[in-house]
């Protein structure tokens, strides 16, 4: 498979002199188109800042990062968001969802930006919500869906562009066993239709879920191969 | 993201929280409706002034004692009076008017029989009724009138009246005229002024009897400046001025006190509007406000716009399009509110206050331009938020 995420000497400094802090230093990492990938490591270890460069969100200071074959270090802020609109898909911890709207309008949201027409926007969000189970809740508020379910419409908002790659930032860490393990199936559904799939999560149980651990600790990459099966001795390392 | 997205987007926003949406609405509302209001108000002023002017009589011409440039200094003067033969004078030799009143007001007592009443007893001629624009009323009056106080219900044509002790004899009534630029002709008696000069006042100036002022009646409207001229030309013969500066009578007609009234009424109109402004300034620094707090609140709403593709003049349109929605709508409540209060000072005041187009039109433009104006700097603030800070916030 061609590489997707093509991470060349990145290093991510904040602050100056004294009170410089190395977030990343010197990483390099590829992921291919299709991998199935989880990030680990302990608090401060830069898998965050890792995941931001990775999803187009922030800019290294230094290295070049290509995405899709193209050189998006230090694209400007518009070009990114373009990038991140037509071609990455995000789930986050605490799902973001708009309580104003409805499902079908919170998952319609990316393609308003990504200027699709109003019919087709409509159609394409309520397939995506009938991908993740969601087909008869499509006019429910976030506040009348439970946690499971608002993971679910996030995740139907993040694929709905048909994005290359799929990035959760602790997709689970807000929900019970029961829907972790929903969602987890989703994930795995969508990486077997082809989307690359990175997750950032410090729960083993996840982590052995997926086919790949890359390992972070101070900023560094330490493991980028990692068998998931060795993740409860890696944790047990930290 | 076009223009019509970001409008039902802006739609939702705000409709999905109505009571900060009208409150923060609220100041707008306000401001215009004061604004709108206070103009019609001073709009209304200018128009009863000239009603009241106009129900003084057609082409009337003022002529009163005094120098123009003393009377605007406010001294003291000792000019010379106007006397009746005077206003004789105008009558006989001015081609251009075709009636003349002289008058002469005293405070006098008023009694008929056990019932006394202090009221003016004018003086004058019998042109005064023509030139005045009076009319002769039937037998009964109504009102807040002399004849009423006087004879109660009786008829009082007929009667016998006293005035300072002198018996006189009604011979009519005048009908019910309203108090007009501070005279109240309904509360007076009206008397031969030189019955007035011998019995009244008992006194008579080297020059023959005085009056207070003369009122003339120009031919027609085309010839009042004529009828000007030609009194001015004559009364300066007749007092033997040569200079024009040291005239010792000045000439009004509708259209000079239409005008002072009309200086005094913008200046008010003016001072109105600047104060109702202030109001409609609060509202904006208002809007402001919220949408300040509203843009720190929904921090994780703008991170996760921009991270699913919004860019900065997306985030930008939209919190500036909320601003213009609520300065835009508050202005058009406001404007129906003002429209409703103009209603209100019309029944309250004698003012006809009317809303004119052009000043809704503007309030109603200036408040959507303070709303685009007071919303730029909270919808900046929200455009150059970092996704992944406003993502982190909590």
């Amino acid at each position: 498979m061609p590489t997707l995420i093509n991470l060349s000497h990145i290093s991510k400094l904040y602050g100056s002199g004294n009170t410089e802090v190395k977030a990343l230093w010197d990483v390099s990492l590829t992921i291919d188109q299709g991998d199935y990938c989880s990030i680990m490591g302990p608090s401060g270890s830069g898998k965050s800042t890792a995941m931001n460069v990775i999803g187009c969100l922030d800019r290294p200071t230094e290295g070049h990062y290509f995405f899709d074959g193209q050189d998006v270090a230090q694209l400007d802020d518009d070009t990114l968001a373009a990038i991140r609109n037509r071609k990455i898909g995000f789930v986050f911890q605490q799902f973001h969802l708009l309580p104003q709207l409805s499902a079908l309008d919170n998952v319609a949201l990316p393609m308003v930006y990504g200027g699709v027409a109003a019919a087709e926007r409509r159609e394409r969000a309520a397939a995506a919500l009938q991908r993740v189970g969601l087909g008869n809740r499509l006019m429910n508020k976030p506040s009348q869906l439970s946690g499971g379910q608002q993971q679910r419409v996030a995740i139907a908002r993040a694929i709905v562009n048909r994005p290359l790659l799929l990035l959760a930032d602790e997709p689970t860490g807000a929900l019970d066993t029961t829907t972790t393990e929903e969602v987890m199936a989703i994930f795995a559904e969508l990486n077997q239709g082809g989307i690359t799939v990175v997750m950032v999560t410090h729960e083993p149980a996840v982590a052995r879920l997926t086919e790949r651990v890359v390992w972070f600790r101070d900023g560094e990459v330490i493991h980028a191969h990692m068998s998931p099966s060795d993740v409860s001795y890696g944790a047990l390392v930290e | 993201m076009d223009f019509r997205e970001s409008l039902t987007m802006a739609v939702k926003t705000l409709t999905a929280s109505k009571l900060r949406s009208s409150l923060t609405m609220l100041g707008i509302i306000i401001g215009n409706a004061s604004v709108i209001s206070m103009v019609g108000l001073g709009e209304g002023a200018p128009r009863y002034i000239n009603e009241q002017l106009q129900s003084l009589g057609p082409n009337i011409l003022f002529i009163v004692p005094g120098n123009r440039e003393t009377r605007r200094l406010g001294g003291l003067e000792l000019a010379r009076n106007l006397v009746l033969a005077d206003a004789e004078a105008i009558a006989e030799q001015v081609p251009s008017v075709i009636d003349v009143a002289a008058e002469n007001t005293t405070p006098g007592l008023i009694s008929f029989f056990n019932r006394n009443a202090n009221a003016s007893v004018i003086g004058t001629n019998p042109a005064f009724i023509t030139v005045r624009n009076f009319t002769m009323g039937q037998v009964a009056v109504r009102g807040n009138s002399l004849a009423e106080r006087l004879f109660e219900d009786q008829v009082a044509r007929g009667q016998s009246l006293r005035i300072n002790n002198i018996a006189f004899e009604v011979v009519g009534v005048l009908e019910l005229q309203g108090s007009n630029l501070g005279v109240n002709y309904d509360d007076a008696v009206i008397i031969p002024i030189t019955t007035q000069a011998s019995r009244i006042v008992g006194r008579t100036s080297p020059y023959g009897i005085e009056v207070s002022f003369i009122s003339a009646t120009a031919r027609n409207a085309d010839s009042m400046q004529t009828a000007e001229f030609q009194i001015t030309n004559l009364l300066r013969l007749r007092h033997g001025i040569v200079d024009p500066a040291e005239d010792d009578f000045f000439i009004q007609n509708q259209d000079t006190l239409l005008s002072i009234a009309d200086t005094i009424t913008s200046a008010l109109t003016l001072m109105l509007a600047a104060i109702a402004s202030i109001s409609l300034l609060v509202g904006g620094i208002g809007i402001m406000n919220i949408m300040l707090v509203s843009v720190r609140e929904r921090t994780q709403e703008i991170g996760l716009r921009k991270a699913v593709g919004a860019s900065r003049n997306d985030i930008l349109i939209q919190f500036l399009i909320e601003a213009i929605i609520l300065s835009a709508a508050g202005g058009a409540i406001g404007t129906l509110l003002g429209i409703s209060g103009i209603g209100l000072l019309s029944l309250l005041t004698p003012f006809e206050a009317s809303a004119s187009v052009s000043v809704i039109v503007i309030a109603v433009g200036i408040s959507g331009s303070i709303g685009l104006f007071f919303g730029v700097i909270p919808a900046r603030q929200a455009a150059k938020l970092d996704p992944i800070v406003a993502l982190r916030s909590i």
